[in-house]
């Protein structure tokens, strides 16, 4: 109990920090452009129209009984967070070794302020995201979808597939660390693992074998809880969403224990 | 208040060169005798402590350990062996400038370098200007540092790391920052700092500034105390030594 205090002061302690870092990160990325913070909107409303055409007009994916545009969007929004703010995540830690050399800071504090930054990103693409839930009432797509009461479950779902990001982070910056070749093969691996999650397809197209073992892919679990609340207006059973948060919590768990157990070897790589 | 319990600190020489498939390869069959040569002791069973209000002085050659002791102290490296007790608030002037990031302009560098030393936005908030003030740079504020002087980055940065009071100030030489009035100016910051009653850690080559500070010496070689105590005989006998 004391030590979970401990965590928590600890975390609180340090919050402005973290916010400065992750203000020094919005600073650098908008700076000397015109739109500024607007092309964190617009980025994702660029990307997600060209998404749209290219799967939906060119390749004619669908899936049956919904609003494939929307069914893309969410697999879209939700896996580029996962995959952007764990490769952050990453490297944040080798990145700042100049730092962690000089000051005693709190290493953790790298992957954490990364995956809340990418956050942000993820929050502001939302925007744009229920826009064209709202289009489909207008006729964008073939089917409706409803806003409903389910929708205030989405911020429990994103909060797991936060933590299980986190803690990915984690475990991966750690690795990094002591094997740089981590790096070029987590890139690998984060492009096999965008094509084996139902992003833009729909798991019905698979061998029934591969539709079983698509229930060990975390990300699949979040982005089909997400689409039942979004596509059929149904809530997630409260077996799928316990499920959910022990995904996050076990991988935070999994990603904090390696780290702490680690963190005083980073020194010695630099 | 810092006590330093047989402190040795290894570190490992042959780290970059394990980093290749030939290098692994042949790690295989090398004996472990071999690599051992790669291991360095950067400390070796350094054991002494500061009392409150202690003005300790570091001296010894280049490579002799004094960085490595006080990022130990700082706890930005954990011991190999042994163990660092301090008690009390510690303000790490080891590298002015930590995380200043060029591309940032000199108002947001404050905020994000104080955050860093582990200061609160409220106490930024209240001192900014004071640091303003120090840095001599009002007129610069909003310009991005990667078009400052290297003095001038200098100067923002001793003005930030020494806004506070600490329990326990750690310094290692950064007195002579910038242009012959700042050097003036930082120099007395300094001493009103150190003779304020606070502990201080002080790594210095400048003979003249240990003798002018330090209530103690302790006088590292080769990462082991070659000897401690009395400022004025211990310096002698490094100079000595070192000259003679």
């Amino acid at each position: 109990m004391t030590k979970i205090k401990g965590i928590f002061s600890n975390f609180k302690r340090y919050w402005f920090l973290m916010t400065q870092l992750i203000g020094r990160d919005f600073k650098v990325k908008y700076k000397r452009s015109v739109l500024g913070i607007l092309w964190s909107l617009l980025n994702p409303i660029l990307t997600m129209t060209v998404m749209a055409v290219v799967f939906s007009q060119m390749f004619r994916f669908k899936v049956e009984g919904v609003n494939y545009i929307v069914y893309l969007m969410t697999g879209i929004i939700m896996f580029n967070y996962f995959s952007a703010a764990s490769n952050a995540g990453m490297t944040s830690v080798v990145e700042n070794f100049t730092l962690i050399n000089k000051v005693y800071i709190p290493k953790y504090i790298f992957p954490m302020a990364k995956c809340l930054f990418v956050g942000i990103d993820f929050l502001l693409t939302l925007i744009p995201w229920l826009a064209i839930i709202g289009l489909s009432y207008v006729g964008l797509g073939q089917y409706t979808c409803h806003f409903n009461v389910y929708f205030l479950i989405l911020p429990y779902i994103f909060l797991c597939m936060f933590l299980f990001t986190v803690g990915m982070s984690l475990l991966l910056s750690c690795l990094s660390v002591f094997l740089r070749d981590v790096w070029h093969i987590y890139g690998i691996i984060l492009t096999l693992w965008n094509y084996l999650t139902p992003v833009f397809y729909s798991i019905e197209i698979l061998p029934p074998k591969l539709q079983t073992l698509m229930n060990f892919n975390p990300m699949y679990q979040f982005l089909t809880a997400a689409r039942s609340i979004v596509l059929y207006g149904q809530r997630p059973s409260f077996t799928t969403l316990s499920i959910l948060g022990l995904i996050g919590v076990g991988m935070l768990a999994i990603g904090s224990f390696v780290f702490r157990k680690k963190q005083d070897k980073f020194i010695y790589y630099i | 208040m810092i006590k330093i319990d047989n402190v040795s600190m290894k570190f490992n020489l042959g780290i970059e060169k394990d980093f290749s498939m030939k290098q692994a390869f042949i790690n295989l069959f090398a004996n472990r005798k071999k690599r051992k040569k790669d291991e360095f002791w950067a400390l070796k069973d350094v054991d002494f402590h500061v009392d409150k209000g202690e003005v300790v002085g570091l001296i010894g050659s280049n490579g002799a350990g004094k960085s490595t002791l006080l990022k130990v102290v700082s706890g930005v490296m954990k011991p190999t062996k042994g163990k660092v007790v301090v008690n009390g608030v510690i303000s790490p002037m080891i590298e002015l400038g930590a995380g200043f990031d060029p591309d940032l302009t000199a108002r947001e560098n404050i905020y994000l370098n104080g955050a860093i030393l582990g200061y609160s936005k409220k106490f930024l908030d209240e001192k900014f200007d004071e640091i303003v003030e120090f840095s001599e740079l009002r007129e610069f504020l909003d310009v991005p540092i990667k078009n400052f002087s290297s003095g001038m980055t200098a100067k923002l940065a001793f003005s930030i790391a020494t806004i506070v009071n600490p329990e326990i100030l750690i310094v290692d030489e950064i007195l002579s920052v910038g242009d012959i009035k700042f050097q003036e100016k930082s120099k007395n910051k300094m001493m009103e700092m150190i003779k304020g009653g606070t502990t201080v850690l002080y790594v210095s080559h400048s003979l003249q500034s240990i003798k002018d500070l330090c209530t103690k010496v302790v006088w590292l070689e080769h990462g082991k105390v070659i000897k401690m105590g009395n400022t004025k005989e211990v310096c002698d006998q490094y100079y000595k030594e070192q000259l003679g």
